[in-house]
């Protein structure tokens, strides 16, 4: 008997190893690597510096800039995108036929990778582009969508745009396991619409919200490709973003500021997360 | 229940409106590929020409016209065939993504049986960790990334990008996730029975696995062939490059041919996702935790 429980915990381990073996040299070594980097003062024989390239980092406006307008944008974008989603939801559940059909069309931003439309955006948005033609015959001024604050809202609307079928299928799945029996009872009490969606659809809903705004957080972080690609390496200030930061750190080959910038967003991500968590387990209890 | 009827036929009409207006970027770009160079060119270019100048017009401004003028294979003529660095890019892009995918899977699988079956006690812990790192965007795993590639030796190298993608604890946890429905008696009567683990891993483990298999591949390629932030930091020379960057700083003499270039990367892409529309579904319920 002992025998054979040894061998079953072996084996086990055994299809781990490689995994294991993996995550350790490509994540958790180098992560703890760049933790003490955060905390010296050069890569090379660094001595011990205590917080100071914390410090340092807060007191930096660029990082300071890409902290703010990080922020900013997910505030803005995840809240946004988690409503419409949801709303597109609600409807392809009363479509009928066509349902697959639909979930099709709002699967195809998710999966045409971001270069294969940096053209058409441009063409769209830039100062002689489509728009601003159709402004100007129409009789208004050109908007700058690019080089203004403007362009905030012209990166909120591609995140829209990619990020809808995704939150879209997480709320479809949570609309499926609201048991039907809940609507029947209620429609039998007589609940108008408005009553049965604030009663039973989303306190039904509510696992399913905080797993879509944890997504959606880590979502949020990859629209940076269309930033970067529609706006290159130095965007608009107003759209200046973290990863901006940082890629400016890579070139100038800072690794403190760098390696400190990481640890603070690892921290948040993961008490951003956490709290989330907390959250859902609360609300399946 | 006609009340019923007509709320129904409203929400058909906001989707269909909704619907094509996200498919609007890819009909504009296939449609795009199928017109003539000089059309693009006209079109999506606002220099004014001497006839523009004498004519009086000041200003032009991008149109975007969507019946083409004539239909023409002529763009996928020169992507394909006439300029051969289309197809060196999207090698690049190949030579980065395939490997990520089937090396994941491949790790994937095995971790996934491994923690179904491993019997430590702290092994949840274990998979917390992985857990941590799945939700960490790539950003701050970059920086790690790059201090493992310096030690390594790997900058510059497809190597650098690949790695880390196949070690990817993702994929772990999406198959992990997919085993869940499997019956632990299951599991348990097969050794009972005297089979050896590759034995239930082959005979019960496998099959189990298929879609979230399919749905891992799928969502793994999908991001590998959109890969750029990785991109940008490793690797410099832009022949290296994926189709996924390059196409965004096409030298202007080349406009005439974006359409088509866009069009032919994100085939693949369409083309799974024609085929494996449940699995993809299924693979975004599975990765939020589901």
């Amino acid at each position: 008997m002992n025998e054979t429980k040894r061998k079953k915990y072996d084996s086990g381990i055994l299809f781990l190893l490689a995994s294991f073996g993996g995550v350790l040299l490509f994540y958790l070594w180098p992560f703890m690597v760049s933790l003490w980097f955060a905390f010296t003062d050069s890569p090379v024989r660094g001595n011990f510096a205590g917080i100071d390239n914390f410090t340092e980092l807060l007191h930096n406006k660029a990082y300071l800039l890409g902290l703010k307008n990080t922020l900013a944008f997910i505030g803005m974008s995840v809240p946004l995108g988690m409503f419409l989603s949801l709303i597109v939801a609600i409807l392809i559940r009363r479509s009928g036929r066509q349902k697959e059909l639909f979930v099709l069309l709002f699967l195809i931003p998710l999966v045409i990778p971001s270069g294969s439309t940096i053209f058409f955006w441009q063409a769209l948005f830039l100062d002689d582009g489509y728009l601003n033609g159709m402004l100007v015959t129409v009789g208004f001024d050109k908007i700058r969508w690019l080089d203004t604050s403007a362009v905030r809202y012209v990166i909120l609307l591609i995140f829209l745009w990619k990020n809808l079928g995704y939150n879209m299928v997480l709320f479809l799945a949570g609309l499926h396991n609201i048991p039907r029996e809940q609507y029947e009872a209620a429609s039998v009490d007589g609940s108008g619409v408005v009553s049965t969606f604030l009663q039973i659809t989303l306190p039904g809903l509510a696992p399913t919200m905080v797993l879509a705004a944890i997504m959606s957080v880590i979502n949020s972080f990859k629209v940076f490709k269309e930033i970067y690609l529609i706006t290159g390496s130095y965007p608009h200030e107003s759209i200046y973003m973290l990863q901006h930061f940082m890629n400016n750190m890579f070139y100038t080959l800072n690794y403190q500021k760098l390696s400190a910038a990481t640890c603070i967003l690892v921290l948040m991500i993961a008490m951003v997360v956490l709290l989330l968590l907390r959250l859902e387990r609360g609300f399946e209890q | 229940m006609r009340k019923q009827k007509r709320t129904d036929l409203c929400a058909t009409i906001i989707l269909t409106v909704l619907g094509v207006l996200s498919a609007v970027p890819l009909l504009i770009t296939v449609v795009g590929s199928l017109m003539p160079v000089n059309d693009i060119v006209a079109h999506y270019t606002t220099q004014l020409s001497v006839f523009d100048i004498i004519n009086g017009t000041r200003e032009k401004y991008i149109q975007i016209p969507l019946i083409p003028s004539r239909v023409t294979l002529e763009q996928y003529q020169n992507v394909l065939v006439i300029q051969p660095v289309f197809l060196m890019l999207l090698l690049n892009s190949i030579k980065i993504t395939v490997p990520v995918v089937l090396g994941n899977l491949l790790v994937s699988v095995a971790a996934a049986y491994g923690f179904t079956v491993w019997k430590w006690r702290h092994k949840e812990k274990v998979f917390l960790i992985y857990i941590i790192i799945m939700l960490m965007p790539l950003q701050a795993v970059l920086v790690p990334n790059y201090i493992i590639a310096e030690q390594l030796r790997l900058n510059g190298s497809y190597l650098a990008i690949i790695l880390p993608g196949i070690f990817s604890p993702f994929g772990t946890f999406l198959l992990r996730q997919s085993l869940k429905r499997l019956p632990k008696d299951c599991l348990e009567a097969a050794e009972i029975d005297g089979a050896g683990p590759l034995r239930v891993f082959w005979s019960i483990v496998l099959p189990q696995m298929k879609s979230g298999m399919a749905a891992l591949v799928m969502l793994v390629f999908i991001e590998y062939w959109n890969v750029v932030e990785q991109v940008i930091v490793f690797l410099k020379e832009y022949y290296k490059q994926p189709l996924s960057v390059f196409l965004s700083y096409l030298p202007s003499e080349n406009v005439g041919l974006i359409f088509a270039a866009s069009t032919v990367y994100m085939l693949v892409p369409l083309w799974f996702l024609a085929l494996g529309q449940k699995d993809l579904e299924r693979g975004i319920e599975l990765s939020s935790g589901k």
